[in-house]
């Protein structure tokens, strides 16, 4: 399903129709991540790319007025290199992870109890990644600053 | 138990297929949608991993490639907000000013 | 009494309180030159003379505690700092020193920021505060109408902050910090008036003679570096034992300080001599290293000759010594206190504190005593025919200088050092003296132009009549002592297998002190004495104010007092009597006899002169100045409108030309450098470089890149492409190198 509605994101005509693959690939990926029991990500999926950043580009897309795409753009060279090229990318990968057979780590109910959970990514977050942290904190301020200036007609 | 392997695959083909979109669609709304496709295809990946050791680290990641892409996100449509207005488009083959 | 005695004994700051603040002396001038040359234009004159002087001002009190400090023997305990490279029980006596922590390093070679102020670089502080603030106080009156004034004062005081910084260096590298800052600043202010292109050449001669020597002094550095480290890997117990070390304080010592400061060439200079009996010695070769085969005593007297190539450079000797006479072109102040009283005298400085090492090759000390005295005798000769009254003292500087550098070569460095500070005090003297005479006359500096300014300029005249006795070496004035101390001390000193040496210097040394009184006395008699020429540009001159006279007065003063330091006061440990200066600087010159004694090099006299040997330099230099006087006052008067005989005209031409050592240098060095310079422009700039390297690559680029451009299609989905592509070209590889 997930690669389904994402191969509609990389195909569908309009704009729109794409962002709203994206939306349901964005819910479908978060239910694997619950399978994964990484339950605070799922749940940071949803809310964040999901919620906040669909309704960015959805609303970027109704501000810029885009319907259906007038032209699917010529197939040059360069693009059919570089689809070959993604094609052949997932070719290797394929063949590397087929050849891999990696299974999950066996958990004891204590760290089943907490793996994943919303305490334990903030304990980690908070105490051993505090830095990088407060790094993205502020990078997220620059962004929320820059992206008002280059979007702003004049300033 | 699924075995990791299945992730990772999936991962893999979600990536691959955020780059086919990034290098074949013209619309750079829709470019836009494939990286965060790809940088959901990474996530996964990260997440897989943590699984596999059974710590807690690639969720903290996941967690900071998400904060970055939604800056990065906001960033970039501010430019194609801005690109749109100066050239009334948003179709990559017209954006050729990385030239000289 | 003994409450004056106990009042000199105890330094008003302890010593270890002191110490950390060493730094401040250097700081001071800095701040002083930082803010005169960034804000001195804004300042205004009167504010930029009170940063400068003040700041000097501030310098000599600090110097003057330091100097205090390091004689302080409060309560009988004589002030002392622990040797690095000695054992605990070695220290240092007379000597305080602060060290600011690592400078750089780079491996297991390392330089220290520190500073060491003994008898010796206390003395030279003093000079240099001393004299540089009456200079600073003597160009407030003598610079008023010049409009740079605000960087001749950031110059000026740059200059003194890099002095000091030279002298109190306690390592070889901090010392050429000093040196070369030093040698700028006396660059900028040689070329100081630079719109004169005259005098901006002469700030480059001077510049580009001094690299020669710094050249020299680098690579004697190096030299010295690796024969430590040459000596720290074959050294053994019994090496470390003469020199009052071991093993482990040595190699601590190196790896606290790094290889090149003083204490530790002293110790490795101690632990030398065969006499010691350990394995290493001067005739042992060095094992390993870029050095490997050389003996260490080889090794010593080729770096000791680089450092007088060095010295030589910077004190102007033969064959470097071109550059002081056209470095006249700067102002006068800066002849006085740069090119006269410190900065020329840097190589005799070097080599005092350095005496331990040199005192180890009797070669080295043979060389620089003959190149002292050909040089001085040569520049003496000079002096004879030259008519500018700035060029004579040059010359005389240049003269005192080899003086200084027979001293030193013949191994009575307190001599030297004694000589140093008197010809400080009365060639700043001299040079304020003309300088005066300069303001007062329209800046005329022909001698022939000037004359009968005794009744004109009676400050200018008297002070200017005492240092002129002082540099003759007339009793009883300090440049007789110190010239006469080292006379006698080149007499009765002698190098090991080259006893001609002394006598031949002690012989040139005579003639020089001819030749110095007759040609001091004919600058003193054209100048002060007669009538007014005819020629003058000023009917009558005027005196310059007290801002200029009062430094006159001062140095003056100190010229005839510091003869003190001559006498024979103070009881020698062996009983008898040595000179006051002999005994001051014992604490920084003791290593010195030591190594000489245990190597046998030089054997050191320590006699004091006795009358006949007072009267005979005293004769010598009378017969100079009554000949001057006879030929001046007497002889020529009396042969105006006469024709001058063929022969003597010749002789004049040629001492005026200063014997065609410009041109010979022209002829030998610089032409045919023009020459392959001019070569080399044809082939290796004109064809190899041009052609074939710029406009080969210029071409080779241009192509290059139109055929580049077509990839650069500015289309960014293009990029990723390419992108994609050596990803995947990257996962296949990784893919086939697991596989095989």
């Amino acid at each position: 399903m997930t690669l389904v509605s994402a191969g509609l994101v990389i195909t569908a005509r309009s704009p729109i129709n794409s962002a709203m693959s994206l939306v349901s690939t964005f819910f479908f990926l978060a239910g694997i991540y619950v399978l994964l029991w990484a339950h605070t990500v799922a749940v940071m999926q949803v809310l964040v790319y999901a919620g906040a950043i669909m309704v960015l580009f959805l609303f970027v897309i109704m501000l810029l007025n885009l319907g259906d795409a007038a032209h699917r753009g010529r197939p040059t060279v360069t693009r059919i290199l570089g689809g070959a090229s993604a094609f052949g990318l997932l070719a290797v990968l394929a063949v590397t992870l087929g050849r891999t057979n990696a299974i999950p780590a066996n958990l004891g109910p204590q760290a089943q109890a907490t793996f994943g959970t919303m305490a334990s990514v903030g304990q980690s977050i908070f105490t051993a990644w505090l830095l990088p942290f407060e790094a993205v904190s502020l990078l997220l301020l620059v962004a929320m600053v820059g992206a008002v200036v280059v979007a702003k007609s004049r300033i | 138990m699924v075995p990791i392997t299945y992730y990772l695959l999936l991962a893999a083909a979600l990536f691959c297929m955020g780059m086919f979109g990034v290098l074949v669609r013209t619309n750079a709304l829709v470019v836009f949608m494939c990286v965060e496709l790809m940088l959901n295809a990474v996530n996964l990946t990260f997440l897989a991993f943590a699984r596999m050791h059974g710590d807690g680290i690639g969720h903290v990641s996941a967690f900071f490639v998400i904060a970055v892409a939604a800056a990065e996100a906001a960033i970039g449509l501010a430019i194609v907000i801005a690109v749109f207005r100066s050239r009334g488009s948003v179709n990559v083959d017209d954006i050729r000013t990385m030239k000289h | 009494m003994d409450g004056i005695v106990e009042f000199f004994r105890t330094a008003p700051i302890p010593p270890e309180v002191f110490a950390p603040s060493l730094g401040l002396i250097i700081l001071l001038p800095l701040l002083g030159a930082f803010v005169c040359g960034v804000f001195g234009k804004w300042l205004g004159r009167a504010n930029v003379h009170l940063v400068a002087c003040s700041a000097i001002a501030g310098a000599f009190v600090l110097s003057l505690m330091a100097f205090w400090a390091t004689s302080d023997a409060a309560g009988g305990r004589v002030v002392s700092m622990p040797n690095a490279f000695g054992l605990e029980r070695d220290v240092v006596r007379y000597a305080i020193s602060y060290d600011y922590g690592t400078w750089f390093a780079a491996g297991d070679f390392r330089v220290n920021f520190g500073l060491l102020v003994d008898h010796l670089s206390g003395i030279l502080l003093l000079v240099i505060t001393g004299i540089g603030f009456l200079i600073h106080l003597y160009s407030t009156s003598y610079m008023e109408h010049d409009d740079g004034y605000w960087r001749f004062f950031a110059y000026l005081n740059l200059f003194v902050a890099a002095m000091l910084t030279l002298v109190m260096a306690d390592n070889l590298v901090l010392l050429f910090v000093g040196w070369e800052g030093v040698g700028m600043a006396s660059y900028l202010l040689i070329g100081f008036w630079y719109t004169d292109s005259a005098k901006a050449w002469a700030g480059r001669k001077a510049f580009v003679t001094n690299r020669i020597g710094d050249f020299a002094f680098l690579i004697a550095t190096f030299l010295l570096i690796l024969t430590v480290n040459a000596f720290s890997q074959q050294a053994d117990p019994r090496d470390y034992n003469s020199a009052g070390s071991s093993r482990a304080r040595y190699t601590q010592g190196l790896l606290e300080k790094g290889p090149v400061t003083f204490k530790g060439l002293e110790k490795m200079a101690l632990a030398l001599p065969e006499g010691t009996g350990g394995a290493v010695s001067l005739a042992t070769p060095i094992e390993a290293g870029p050095l490997a085969g050389y003996t260490f005593g080889g090794v010593m007297t080729a770096t000791m000759l680089l450092f007088l190539l060095g010295a030589a450079g910077k004190s102007a000797q033969l064959p470097l010594y071109v550059w002081l006479p056209d470095a006249m072109a700067g102002p006068t102040p800066v002849s006085a206190l740069i090119h006269a009283a410190t900065m020329v005298t840097a190589g005799v400085y070097l080599f005092c504190r350095m005496s331990s090492l040199l005192v180890l090759s009797p070669t080295a000390m043979a060389t620089i005593a003959v190149v002292g005295a050909l040089t001085s005798l040569l520049a003496a000769l000079i002096a004879f025919a030259q008519d500018d009254i700035k060029k004579v003292l040059a010359y005389s500087t240049v003269s005192q200088l080899g003086i200084m550098f027979m001293g030193v070569g013949m191994g009575v460095f307190w001599a030297a050092a004694l000589h140093l500070l008197t010809h400080a005090c009365f060639k700043a003297c001299l040079f304020l003296g003309a300088g005066s005479v300069m303001h007062g006359n329209g800046d005329e500096t022909d001698i022939k132009k000037l004359g009968g300014l005794y009744k004109e300029m009676k400050w200018t005249h008297a002070t200017f009549l005492v240092s002129t006795l002082a540099i003759t070496g007339i009793i009883p004035l300090s440049g007789f002592f110190s010239k006469d101390a080292i006379f006698h001390g080149v007499h009765h000193n002698h190098l090991h297998d080259l006893h001609w040496v002394s006598g031949f210097v002690y012989a040139m040394g005579l003639l020089i002190t001819a030749c110095t009184a007759f040609y001091m006395s004919r600058v003193y008699l054209l100048t002060f004495t007669g009538k007014r020429s005819p020629e003058a540009k000023v009917a009558h001159a005027h005196e310059s104010s007290w801002f200029m006279t009062l430094p006159l007065v001062v140095l003056a003063f100190l010229s005839v007092v510091t003869l003190v330091y001559a006498l024979p006061l103070m009881p020698r440990s062996g009983g008898g009597m040595q000179p006051v200066f002999e005994n001051f600087l014992s604490p920084v010159l003791r290593p010195a006899e030591a190594v000489a004694r245990a190597a046998q090099t030089v054997a050191l006299d320590h006699s004091t002169p006795a009358f006949v040997d007072y009267l005979i330099a005293w004769l010598v230099a009378l017969s100079g100045g009554a000949t001057a006087a006879f030929l001046y006052l007497k002889f020529f008067p009396a042969q105006v409108g006469k024709p001058v005989p063929a022969f003597a005209r010749a002789v004049r031409r040629t001492a005026h030309n200063k014997f065609y050592v410009d041109e010979l240098y022209e002829f030998i060095l610089i032409r045919p450098v023009k020459f392959v310079a001019f070569i080399l422009f044809r082939v290796v700039d004109a064809l190899v470089i041009d052609t074939v390297l710029v406009r080969g690559t210029a071409y080779v680029t241009e192509k290059v890149g139109l055929g580049l451009r077509r990839l650069q299609t500015g289309d960014a989905q293009a990029y990723a492409a390419i992108m994609a592509l050596a990803i995947l070209g990257g996962a296949v590889y990784a893919l086939l190198q697991v596989l095989s």
